[in-house]
């Protein structure tokens, strides 16, 4: 079980992706040789009124230089205060948190499928599998957004050199239609291959990713979000119902869960 | 010279006064993670009940202005659970440890005092009176101050191990209800437990809690716990645990000023789990700068108007 700390940080790169999206690089973060993709930081904001710190995914975490990336959309209070971090401004972060996906066995087929916001922990995740020695080209990756402006950090997912397929309601960019659509399309197409879900994004995306994965018997992973006060596992307010019975904690159990492990 | 942190309360002795909050602070277990508990006075654990509960659906949380409110609903592991799940791990703490505990009618207090009298490791009992009495309607306990002193009197019958009383703010007069809990044995007090507050989103108008009504706490309390908890120290002899918004070492003294012995820290933690630790180092700082021998030397000595 990852022990977390609470480290001072400062922010050494601020980027502004597309619309609303930023990517912010952390340095000094002696914790980042502990991160695993699927884990999470908890941020404290700027002096203000606003009381809890906000959960944010490790997008990415580079252990020897001591750096670590996140990815978020500004899109109520605290993430827009995020969005007015400068370089050299200090930063309170409490991490790594929560669980992280598991490896797929080498001749799997990894079908990630991101919504949104729910991209940063699954760049992580491709990242680091490419980076193990896992063949890019048995990684599928669906990318969901609203529309083209929502499929951000696309140079990152083309170096990795992975199959890449971006969806957008809209059709502006890559298929049109719902992520989840064109990856039930996928999965037709391939019955023959022996394929593992990784999923994160808006609820309804993974409710439809866990309805998929029971259809078609395919086993997977979702990483899960629920409103965090503690993201330590003590306040017990980021629960999720089991799909057996009783609740679990999203920040202490999860926030991945395996497929058929909840009730979303 | 070091100051002297540590403190007394009904026989047992703090290494200092700074505890965690029930519901706050888990069992120990996720706190332990990332320091050594024995940095801390002592630990309170969940409210226990005598069955396990799982508490209100989500979601059962939601941050206010300076704050929360959560309607978390009890969830626990309950008191068999807790035996041989959690106080293996308990005991194996060097600080000391505060059992609360909470129930439905005055029989299930009583049994869960009987329960853990068996167990060694416990170092005082807190009553959580803010429960809701089904067998007179479902009216908190700690509202009814014969109800208060009934609970209290059938608890110490069959528990030697100190308890306290943890007395509830949503009353008209918190000192009634204190001296009804000092009448009926209590050991100590503690207050405040959260106020009954609500939230709603203006754009969806909808409840932001499942249970529409849930308790406040954090900073934005703290106002109201200090004028209880000054209230208090002049109704009963008993000593005093302040809980209330305390997020840094100011707020422990401002509590200690009107009057209390000991403090806990409760949401706080949640932003800053290791406040304990930065609390303790500025509070020695604290008394060294102001030449204070020792923390009891602050207790009730605010310089009122
Ligand atoms: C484990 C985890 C990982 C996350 N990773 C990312 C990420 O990589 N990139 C990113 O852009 N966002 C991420 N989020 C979501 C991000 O934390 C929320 O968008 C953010 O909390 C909303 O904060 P706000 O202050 O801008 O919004 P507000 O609505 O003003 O926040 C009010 C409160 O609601 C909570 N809240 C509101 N919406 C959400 C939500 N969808 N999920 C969780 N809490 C919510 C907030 O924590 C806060 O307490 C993650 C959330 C979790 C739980
Ligand atoms: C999430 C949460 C859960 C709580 N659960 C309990 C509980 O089980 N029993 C209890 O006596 N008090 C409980 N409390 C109340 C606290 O122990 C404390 O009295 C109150 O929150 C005020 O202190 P604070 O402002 O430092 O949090 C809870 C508070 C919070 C925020
Ligand atoms: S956020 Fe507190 S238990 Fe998960």
């Amino acid at each position: 079980m990852i022990k977390p700390v609470r480290i001072l940080s400062k922010v050494l790169r601020h980027r502004k992706l597309e619309d609303n999206y930023y990517s912010l690089t952390f340095g000094d973060y002696k914790a980042a040789s502990k991160c695993k993709p699927g884990h999470f930081i908890h941020l404290k904001l700027p002096e203000s009124n606003l009381y809890f710190r906000r959960a944010m995914s490790v997008a990415s975490a580079d252990a020897e230089k001591q750096e670590l990336e996140i990815i978020f959309k500004a899109i109520g209070r605290g993430t827009k205060q995020l969005a007015q971090f400068k370089k050299n401004d200090p930063i309170d972060i409490l991490g790594p948190l929560g669980n992280c996906f598991t490896k797929p066995a080498k001749k799997e087929t990894v079908v990630i499928i991101a919504g949104g916001v729910g991209y940063p922990p699954l760049a992580y995740f491709a990242t680091e599998l490419v980076k193990s020695g896992f063949p890019a080209k048995q990684i599928h990756f669906f990318y969901g957004g609203r529309t083209s402006s929502e499929i951000v950090d696309r140079p990152r997912i083309k170096k990795l050199g992975v199959n890449f397929h971006p969806v957008t309601d809209d059709g502006s960019f890559g298929e049109k239609g719902l992520v989840t659509q064109s990856v039930e399309k996928f999965i037709q197409a391939n019955d023959d291959l022996k394929s593992k879900l990784y999923a994160c994004g808006p609820e309804p995306m993974l409710k439809a990713c866990d309805d998929l994965g029971m259809k078609y018997k395919l086993p997977g992973q979702l990483s899960l979000e629920a409103p965090m006060p503690c993201g330590i596992g003590v306040c017990l307010g980021c629960i999720v119902k089991l799909r057996d019975d009783g609740y679990v904690r999203v920040c202490k159990d999860g926030p991945v869960f395996e497929i058929g492990e909840v009730l979303l | 010279m070091k100051p002297v942190l540590s403190v007394e309360i009904a026989g047992v002795k703090f290494n200092n006064p700074i505890m965690t909050a029930s519901g706050c602070s888990g069992y120990g277990e996720e706190l332990a993670d990332i320091y050594p508990l024995s940095i801390l006075g002592a630990l309170v654990t969940k409210t226990i009940t005598p069955e396990p509960r799982e508490g209100h659906p989500p979601p059962r949380t939601a941050e206010t202005d300076s704050g929360m409110l959560n309607a978390i609903g009890l969830a626990n592991v309950g008191i068999e659970r807790f035996v041989s799940e959690k106080i293996p791990f308990l005991k194996k703490q060097t600080t000391k440890i505060i059992v609360n505990v909470g129930g439905k009618t005055i029989k299930e207090y009583v049994e869960l005092c009987a329960r853990l009298n068996d167990q060694d490791c416990i170092d005082m009992i807190e009553l959580n009176l803010g429960c809701p009495n089904v067998s007179e309607g479902g009216m908190q306990f700690g509202s009814d101050p014969k109800m208060t002193e009934r609970v209290l009197k059938e608890a110490i019958a069959v528990c030697s191990i100190p308890i306290i009383a943890k007395l509830t703010p949503n009353v008209t007069d918190v000192r009634v209800t204190a001296r009804a809990a000092e009448q009926g044995g209590a050991s100590a007090l503690s207050l405040i437990n959260t106020l009954v507050g609500m939230s709603v989103d203006h754009e969806t108008w909808q409840s932001r809690l499942t249970f529409n009504r849930g308790g406040l706490s954090g900073p934005a309390v703290k106002p109201v716990a200090l004028a209880q908890v000054d209230a208090v120290y002049s109704a009963v002899k008993i000593p005093i645990i302040g809980i209330g918004g305390i997020s840094n070492y100011a707020d422990v003294i401002e509590f200690l000023l009107v009057g209390a012995t000991a403090v806990q820290i409760g949401t706080a933690l949640f932003v800053e789990p290791d406040a304990p630790i930065l609390i303790m180092r500025e509070l020695s700082a604290y008394m060294k700068r102001k030449k204070i021998s020792h923390v009891t030397d602050m207790i009730g000595k605010i310089r009122k108007f």
